[in-house]
């Protein structure tokens, strides 16, 4: 499909780069533009990647919850049971995989907050934690922040 | 440009809410203000919690013609921070002639009634607003001038009487943990604001609410101590702003959030004024002792708080109230984690 998602979004900043931004004058509204624009062409760069973020960090979470499952009360070992007993969901349904994503999550929010866990738990979970962080595939683009006088006038 | 009693077709709508608002509360404060003539508005861009506006206003009362250079702040649409105006005007007020340099405050809309938005009317002071000025194009001696004068500034801060000027009222005095208290607030923050699940998040929370500091003693604390938030100019600084986070708490406290190593491009300067120096001069400063277990918990949380208040916006840009597009701060994991690790 042309033009694909990708030529869309970057002829979009272009767009707004080149013909719009010149005309905006005043510099609150500018700086909002910059902003949109710059995380537009983030948003366009992480796309493509999403999808395999969402499936690696479930298979990654649920691999510290199975992990951690020593350390945890009987109520949440349960509710991982059935989160490991409803499986994976399709690889092509993206509303699924990011439910599944939130439900591991919480539960691993929860495991970490109610366990005593050990020194080498904590090692391994933090080193996932830092693992994810790393992958993670869409962040925030600070845009320079303007040098503003009290006394300047447009 | 100015704006009389007459509507001027030569401004935008924003514009023409702001001056007949502040002219509401300026007759409101002044019930014997006349010929009031607010001129040269304009909306800066900086600002990520509140709208600037700045003007110059005039009026007649029975004490004569009056001119002041105004800076008004109106809180956006969308907030970083839910904060109340009336703790800054509290603060504020209680700053004049303490020596510390803020500007001077003049009237506060609180609930909006007047400027639609909750607001405060001060002193436009003299200056630049520059995140980067301890690392911008002046020369060196320069800069680590700058960088003692700020801190100079926090230590003033710490040493206001906040008993004598009635801030204890105002603000509430923490227990013996400030760590805990700030913690306790912000964690409700968290909870308000977050959209899905943030393991990492719960479980730094979990290591700051097992390892809180006590603190030696209660000083003012300003909570977001940057140069982000002080007028310069030349080498002088005129005036600390955005007092919306001021509180009584521990003395650590802005320390840490100026030692926080993520934030050193903004505080700290490559060589020359890092942790060791800072905490050096401060102790040379004020003859405290500097706990650097105690100082990295409150750069954890500084860490923490600033991932609070990056949720704070996602919230607020979801819900269609904020313009401006922030993610889930993941960049702030690996430093939180590796501080917690080294300090056992």
């Amino acid at each position: 499909m042309r033009p694909t998602v990708e030529e869309q979004l970057q002829g979009t900043c272009r767009i707004l780069e080149t013909i719009i931004a010149p005309c905006v004058a005043d510099p609150f509204a500018r700086t909002i533009l910059d902003n949109l624009v710059a995380n537009l062409r983030m948003v366009t760069a992480a796309l493509p990647q999403v999808a395999g973020f969402q499936r690696y960090d479930n298979q990654a979470t649920l691999h510290q919850l199975l992990a951690l499952r020593d350390a945890l009360p009987p109520e949440l070992d349960a509710r991982i049971d059935q989160a490991v007993a409803a499986g994976e969901p399709d690889v092509d349904d993206a509303a699924a995989q990011d439910d599944r994503n939130q439900l591991l999550r919480a539960l691993l929010a929860q495991a970490l907050s109610s366990a005593s866990l050990s020194p080498d738990m904590r090692h391994a979970v933090e080193g996932y934690m830092i693992d994810r962080a790393s992958r993670m595939p869409m962040r925030y683009v600070p845009t320079v922040a303007p040098v503003t006088t009290s006394t300047a006038r447009p | 440009m100015s704006f009389g009693t007459e509507p001027d077709a030569g401004i935008d709508a924003p514009a023409r809410h702001v001056i007949d608002g502040l002219k509401k509360l300026i007759c409101h404060e002044i019930p014997a203000a006349r010929d009031i003539v607010l001129e040269r508005l304009s909306r800066s861009a900086g600002g990520l919690s509140r709208e600037n506006w700045s003007l110059d206003a005039s009026w007649t009362d029975a004490g004569g013609r009056h001119e002041h250079r105004l800076m008004l702040m109106r809180d956006a649409a969308g907030t970083l921070l839910k904060t109340e105006r009336s703790r800054e005007y509290d603060v504020l007020k209680a700053l004049e002639g303490s020596g510390v340099a803020a500007p001077a405050v003049f009237w506060m809309d609180a609930d909006g009634r007047f400027l639609g938005a909750p607001s405060l009317v001060m002193a436009r002071m003299p200056g630049n607003c520059d995140y980067m000025v301890l690392n911008g194009d002046r020369p060196l001696p320069e800069r680590l001038e700058l960088a003692h004068a700020f801190l100079e500034l926090l230590v003033g801060i710490q040493a206001v009487d906040w008993r004598a000027r009635g801030l204890g009222e105002r603000l509430g005095v923490p227990g013996v943990s400030p760590g805990k208290t700030e913690l306790g607030q912000w964690e409700a923050e968290y909870r308000r604001v977050q959209l899905e699940p943030h393991p990492e998040l719960d479980y730094v929370l979990g290591w700051l609410g097992r390892t809180a500091p006590q603190a030696d003693t209660v000083v003012l604390v300003h909570g977001d101590f940057k140069p982000g938030n002080a007028l310069v100019e030349h080498n002088r600084i005129t005036a600390k702003l955005d007092w919306e986070t001021a509180h009584l708490g521990d003395p650590l406290e802005d320390l840490g959030w100026i030692t926080n190593p993520v934030r050193k491009r903004e505080h700290q300067i490559p060589g020359h004024w890092e942790r060791p120096q800072i905490i050096a001069a401060y102790r040379e400063l004020t003859g405290r002792s500097v706990c650097e277990a105690d100082l990295t918990w409150w750069n954890v949380f500084s860490c923490w708080k600033l991932a609070v208040v990056q949720l704070t916006a996602v919230n607020e840009f979801v819900a269609g109230r904020y313009n401006r597009v922030f993610q889930t701060p993941t960049w702030l994991f690996r430093p939180m984690l590796q501080m917690m690790e080294g300090a056992g």
